[in-house]
């Protein structure tokens, strides 16, 4: 137990030194997670269309007038539409995709959780 | 003219003797002797033969350009070099069903032969089975894929290839991941043939044992062949997208990976019997639906090069009877069996890998079919991509190899509490190693420090389980290899996804670019005329001030006649410790053209470490041919 406390104190220690991030908006983060409307399933940072270029353009105007990456995005999606993004929204629509696999991962916990326990017991 | 009939005739005998198998089976199935009469033998290897010889006319059509072949007039040039002549034969849909037929009957006969201590019903029925399987790929490829099919009258010229798909790893590409897919056809057809004759425990495992091996290694190899041409040839750097197709031969992978793992409890104790079986159906179900995504092109994907939804309709149908039949005889079958597994042994672990697993895989094929589903029901179109599976899986990955790293050292049965301190001491090592490279190199997330930490865990804790294989003569090498490099794949995709270096600006002849410690100049620019296409050749410098070295790059612009399209290039200077990556393209009614400059970090080390994962694989088929066979 003692050894165990002073793993946890040295952990502690060690991510203390670990500081947030400086939160710079990456331009090329945004364009990997941009569809090329034009193309077959490439991002915007691969493909070498002029609609790319044209997005490029329009992304790095955005973050020089100051705007956030979700920022960006929202304006992208209400111009676009949803199928422009690789991250899918939060929303109703997406409810089932981002929950699914906790639950598939807490289910499946459980069942060997009780699976095993229950023959400990015999 | 010649060939296309001669196909034709051969792949109407080849259907014929998949009933004759059949039929031949049933009779003997009737006659109480112990051991499988020649007649079938015979009949296998008549199949083989003619299945490969019809493979072999196609490729002849494809070698000597006989347009009047409709897969050849549509895929192929006679001015194409050879090896993309031959690869062609199975770079489209017709001609790689052929192949998918070619596995399906090869290891249908291999199984046969290497079993022969197992009981014949047993044997009889898995071989009918596959033929059922075959057969029903061979009406597919007759009636509605025919490669074929006759064009009157004679094309003087073919249509050509598309060029990016005019390349070595993508020639070695579609065998190598077909071998794994199709490979598990046969303990499909195993799984069902044990559940009909009820037999199970040890000696069913030892049956598919070997045969899951072989198709996870080469699923292996073949996701790594395939990622390798993604980075060079689709020029954005990356190698793995999440995209659909990529999805589809990642699904079947994780499911053999579950497989391998659960079998062996079914071998050593006897446990878990149904469960290996849903695995077994399961994995060659994924295969098939794999196919029946890419090919209905129900799916928008890089990788898309030929679609019909005629092709989808048949596949689907062929697809649901496999689910509903195997379902069918599952449940009949079912029995619930009292699964004795203590909290601490290893067959607890192999569950949790198991369940991991599965959870990689809900994940993935959520993620790829979900966007159909949001587009039918809510007539909503969305994007799914490599943020959502980051955010969902890698977390989980964290707690993946920790375990990987502790699971091999436990007991079979029931293990005691004695290395935790062990493990304790590992723990704080990977903790200061990681420290050392985020202070002194550079600083990343939180979640890219746990999986640092936990890839280099594992690392060492294989590489002391290798320490002490060394002393005491163990059978757990090939083991300890791939979960070793398993640890160094994930280590290196980190490392390389934290100290990459992206850059996209836009350059004119002569000009220069400095940013970090590096110069980049655009020196010359020529244009080349080579056989089948033109090329536009940049010239780049890149001096790097940090360690005095200049080095030079040359991406192309390539203009490609028949078909008639455009690619670019990346060129691409590899090195042990990192890459320089540069791609060019043109802007429209201007000097300028486009540059993308990347420095991608153990890009050789993570290719290393993946071939490292499948070589595991091999060398548990050689340990264990040397015990069986």
């Amino acid at each position: 137990m003692k050894k165990f406390l002073i793993f946890i104190l040295f952990n502690l220690l060690i991510f203390n030194f670990i500081k947030a991030e400086t939160h710079l908006v990456d331009a090329n983060k945004i364009f990997k997670n941009l569809r090329c409307l034009v193309c077959q399933g490439q991002s915007i940072a691969e493909s070498n269309s002029e609609y790319a270029q044209t997005i490029k353009l329009v992304v790095r105007d955005q973050i020089n007038d100051g705007k956030s990456e979700k920022e960006i995005y929202d304006f992208l999606i209400e111009k676009y539409g949803e199928w422009m993004v690789y991250d899918p929204p939060f929303t109703k629509n997406n409810l089932l995709l981002w929950i699914i696999p906790y639950l598939v991962f807490l289910g499946g916990g459980i069942l060997i959780f009780f699976l095993v326990r229950q023959n400990n017991q015999n | 003219m010649m060939l296309s009939n001669l196909g034709n005739i051969l792949l109407i005998t080849n259907i014929v003797i998949g009933f004759s198998i059949i039929y031949n089976s049933f009779k003997d199935l009737t006659i109480k002797k112990n051991f499988i009469q020649r007649r079938i033998y015979q009949l296998c290897v008549f199949q083989s033969t003619l299945v490969i010889m019809c493979f072999l006319s196609l490729i002849i059509a494809f070698v000597i350009s006989d347009f009047s072949v409709s897969t050849v007039y549509h895929n192929s040039h006679s001015l194409k070099p050879i090896l993309y002549k031959i690869s062609g034969t199975w770079g489209n849909h017709e001609g790689s069903l052929l192949l998918w037929v070619i596995i399906l009957t090869i290891f249908s006969f291999l199984f046969l032969l290497y079993n022969k201590k197992h009981p014949k019903n047993y044997r009889l029925i898995t071989l009918i089975i596959q033929n059922i399987l075959i057969l029903g790929f061979l009406f597919f490829i007759f009636f509605n894929s025919n490669p074929f099919s006759k064009i009157i009258p004679i094309p003087t010229e073919g249509l050509g290839l598309n060029p990016i798909l005019q390349d070595p790893a993508l020639a070695i590409h579609p065998p190598l991941l077909y071998l794994g897919f199709v490979g598990s056809s046969i303990y499909f057809s195993a799984a069902m043939s044990s559940l009909v004759t009820s037999y199970s425990g040890k000696s069913f495992a030892l049956s598919i044992k070997k045969w899951i091996v072989i198709s996870w290694s080469f699923q292996t190899l073949g996701i790594l062949v395939g990622s390798i041409w993604a980075y060079y040839e689709l020029g954005w750097g990356g190698f793995w997208f999440w995209d659909p197709v990529e999805n589809a031969s990642l699904l079947p992978w994780f499911a053999m990976a579950a497989l391998m793992h659960s079998v062996i409890v079914l071998e050593k104790r006897n446990l878990l019997y149904f469960w290996t079986i849903i695995l077994c159906l399961l994995t060659f179900t994924l295969s098939v639906t794999g196919t029946f995504l890419v090919r209905s092109g129900i799916l928008n994907s890089v990788h898309t090069f030929a679609n019909d939804p005629t092709r989808g309709i048949y596949i689907l149908i062929f697809l649901s009877l496999m689910i509903f039949s195997s379902l069918f005889i599952l449940f009949k079958k079912y029995k619930f069996v009292n699964q004795n597994i203590n909290t601490n042994s290893k067959e607890t672990f192999i569950l949790i890998n198991n369940w991991f697993m599965i959870f990689y895989l809900i994940t993935v094929l959520l993620g790829t079919v979900y966007p159909i589903f949001t587009e039918v029901i809510t007539n909503h179109k969305i994007s799914i991509g490599p943020p959502f599976y980051n955010t969902v899986i890698i977390p989980i990955v964290v707690l993946f190899l920790l375990l990987m790293a502790v699971g091999p050292n436990i007991k079979w049965i029931k293990n005691d509490l004695k290395n935790f301190n062990f493990l304790l001491k590992i723990g704080i090592i990977s903790i200061l190693i990681n420290f050392c490279i985020f202070y002194f190199f550079k600083s990343y997330s939180f979640l890219s420090n746990l999986i640092i930490i936990s890839a280099i865990f594992l690392i060492i804790s294989s590489s002391r389980d290798l320490h002490k294989l060394i002393n005491n003569n163990k059978n757990d090498f090939p083991r300890i290899i791939s979960h070793l490099s398993f640890g160094f794949l994930i280590l290196f995709i980190g490392l390389n996804h934290n100290f990459s270096l992206e850059k996209d600006f836009n350059l004119k002849l002569g000009e220069r670019k400095k940013f970090e410690n590096y110069t980049l100049e655009f020196k010359n620019l020529r244009l080349d005329e080579l056989k089948n296409y033109k090329a536009v050749i940049g010239e780049f410098k890149i001096d790097d001030s940090r360690n005095n070295s200049i080095k030079f790059l040359y991406p192309e612009i390539r203009i490609y006649d028949n078909p008639s399209t455009l690619t670019y290039e990346a060129s691409i200077r590899s090195g042990l410790f990192k890459d320089y990556y540069i791609t060019m393209s043109n802007i429209d009614r201007s000097d300028y053209y486009n540059i993308k400059f990347q420095k991608k970090p153990f890009m050789l080390w993570i290719w290393i470490s993946a071939m490292f994962i499948s070589f595991g694989g091999f060398l548990r088929l050689i340990n264990n041919g040397k015990k069986n066979f």
